[in-house]
């Protein structure tokens, strides 16, 4: 019988300094936040074999530098491509879960010792501008803005223990957010909401005049009130894991590399629950910008023209368009509406997947006529989808400053 | 004065066991009562002192700083323990930091007390320092494992599997 996993045991102390908590770390919760990262492309490369009897598809990995040659399975390969070193196994693991509907939980290690048998994985910073400043360490200046980066990426303020709390908010009403009642409620907000915001556009140089009058007050109160709002984004998130009784295993702020604040409530134990659970989940935080946004905009077009009216109005302009940022999956960020679609179209890793196909193969296949299957079509789609988007996400933004400031 | 609840606790601790009552009478005066509360910190690894504590009631936490704000714990003790002995010999910096997790109540004794126990009872001084070695082999074992725990903690945590990659080097 193997022995039981080893345990550590932590102290840490409290930003004053003085209170502290310990905890006691098993080995196999740090290995779930292992990140392996694969060696550079230029080292390595990867083709597939011709189907065997079996006709199971099989790819066979080079290392460049070592001449060295292993074996992967289908299964394996797309781990291997998760190995980019900012995915952990624990995603790796969920992400698997998605694809292939079930996990041994030996394909991981079993690959990962194969890997490194290898030499396929290393240990290189993975974000490229710590990867720079590693390399010039002896320079005074990059020393101290990678001991500023790490300053920063400290900044990081998260709770364990924060599902009880988030049991209780639910027990104490916040139930009723997955109730009929705040459906009704949201129906009554967006359509009062509606009817405001197309009053407030009638008006809106009134409104934009109100913001010029005090435009540093005005950028100012607009962004701090509405990265506050965030928060709630994110409480929701967790509420909803709580009414399908699933664990809000962390919630916390941090510097999102290293330098936007954001707040963040880790929702991976969703992916345990059914369909209906994770889509509700991701929803669910989206339509508070929705229910925020609305709200803003009738209480606004009650009011009568001066700054609070134009910074109402503003304020619920950011709101929908977090709601559409958050809900419209094609932008090539992974937000919520990125994860309903990848769940329904069972392709944990589409953007990922869809932008190295774009990049690498998509032009050979075009000047060689190859046909693309429809996975390959979906990768294409989602591209395309989203550089239009995006363009005419910055379109719009522009139509809209310019019709504020001609007005 | 020391009643026969004191005299029994410093039977407790292991330095104490084979010293004579009259002999433990006569140090009782020496310590000095040190109260903690939950959370306070007595001292930090690397602050200078010369003094070892005796645990009468709580439960010390006894760590060393890793990152930030994270420490490993060492140990954790409670009544009958002690720590802070090496300072008594060596002068040199705290090795580690010490924190209580209850309310507790310690007791100090210096270097100076400790010359005293020589000069007052010799016998009773070779007792404690038997006591002490024995002690210091204990801890040295421990910390023995301690490296070998947190080195299978480490290999475990990182997957990696020596044996195969030894194997596979070959």
């Amino acid at each position: 019988m193997s022995p039981p996993r080893s345990k550590i045991e932590l102290l840490v102390r409290g930003q004053d300094g003085d209170g502290f908590e310990t905890r006691r770390v098993e080995s196999s919760a740090a290995y779930l936040q292992l990140r392996p990262q694969r060696i550079p492309p230029e080292q390595c490369e990867i083709a597939q074999l011709p189907s065997g009897v079996r006709r199971v598809p099989t790819w066979v990995l080079k290392n460049r530098t070592t001449e060295r040659y292993i074996m992967l399975t289908e299964p394996e390969k797309f781990l291997w491509e998760q190995m980019d070193g900012k995915t952990s196994l624990q995603e790796m693991g969920t992400a698997y879960v998605l694809r292939y509907g079930a996990f041994d939980f030996d394909v991981i290690p079993a690959l990962i010792a194969k890997l490194r048998r290898a030499g396929f994985l290393t240990m290189r910073p993975s974000s490229r501008l710590r990867e720079a400043l590693a390399k010039h360490r002896r320079n005074p200046a990059a020393r101290a803005a990678e001991s500023t980066l790490r300053a920063i990426e400290r900044l990081t303020v998260a709770s364990r223990k924060a599902h009880g709390k988030f049991e209780l908010v639910y027990r104490s009403g916040g139930f009723l957010l997955f109730s009929p009642i705040a459906v009704l409620a949201l129906a009554v907000v967006t359509v009062l909401g509606a009817r405001g915001a197309v009053e407030l556009w009638n008006d809106s140089g009134t409104i934009s005049a109100s913001l010029a009058q005090h435009p540093v007050v005005a950028i100012l109160l607009v962004k701090v009130f509405f990265w506050l709002t965030v928060i709630s984004h994110q409480i929701i998130h967790a509420l909803a894991l709580v009414h399908y009784r699933r664990r809000v295993r962390e919630f916390g702020f941090t510097m999102l590399h290293g330098f936007i604040p954001t707040f963040y409530a880790d929702v991976t134990d969703i992916f345990m629950g059914t369909r209906r659970a994770r889509i509700v989940s991701s929803v669910s935080g989206p339509l508070v910008h929705l229910f925020l946004g609305m709200l803003y905009f009738w209480i606004a077009s009650l009011l009568a023209p001066g700054l609070l009216k134009a910074f109402l109005a503003a304020t619920a302009i950011l709101q929908i368009q977090s709601l559409f940022v958050s809900l419209y999956p094609f932008c090539f960020l992974e937000m919520d509406g990125y994860h309903v679609l990848v769940d329904l179209l069972g392709m944990p890793t589409l953007n990922h997947d869809a932008v190295a196909f774009v990049r690498h193969e998509l032009w050979d296949r075009i000047r060689t006529g190859t046909m693309l299957n429809r996975q390959e079509l979906i990768y294409v789609a989602y591209v395309v989808l989203s550089a239009v988007s995006i363009a005419a996400f910055v379109y719009l933004n522009v139509v809209l400053i310019t019709h504020a400031g001609g007005s | 004065m020391a009643t026969a609840a004191d005299i029994a606790f410093l039977r407790t601790v292991l330095l104490f066991k084979e010293i004579s009552e009259p002999d433990l009478h006569a140090l009782w005066p020496w310590l000095r009562e040190k109260r903690l509360r939950a959370g306070e910190v007595l001292f930090r690894d690397g602050d200078v002192g010369s003094e070892m504590f005796l645990v009468r009631s709580g439960t010390i936490v006894i760590s060393k700083p890793v990152t930030g704000r994270v420490e490993q714990v060492l140990k954790r003790i409670g009544p009958g323990d002690f720590f802070g002995e090496m300072s008594l010999f060596d002068n040199l910096p705290r090795s580690a930091t010490i924190q209580a997790e209850t309310a507790s109540l310690l007791l100090s004794l210096n270097g100076e007390d400790v010359d005293r126990l020589m000069q007052a009872s010799p016998r009773a001084a070779s007792h404690f320092f038997h006591r002490l070695v024995q002690e210091f082999i204990r801890r040295l074992r421990d910390t023995t494992d301690l490296v070998a725990e947190v080195t299978r903690w480490g290999l475990e945590s990182t997957g990696l599997d020596v044996e195969q990659s030894s194997a596979g080097e070959r």
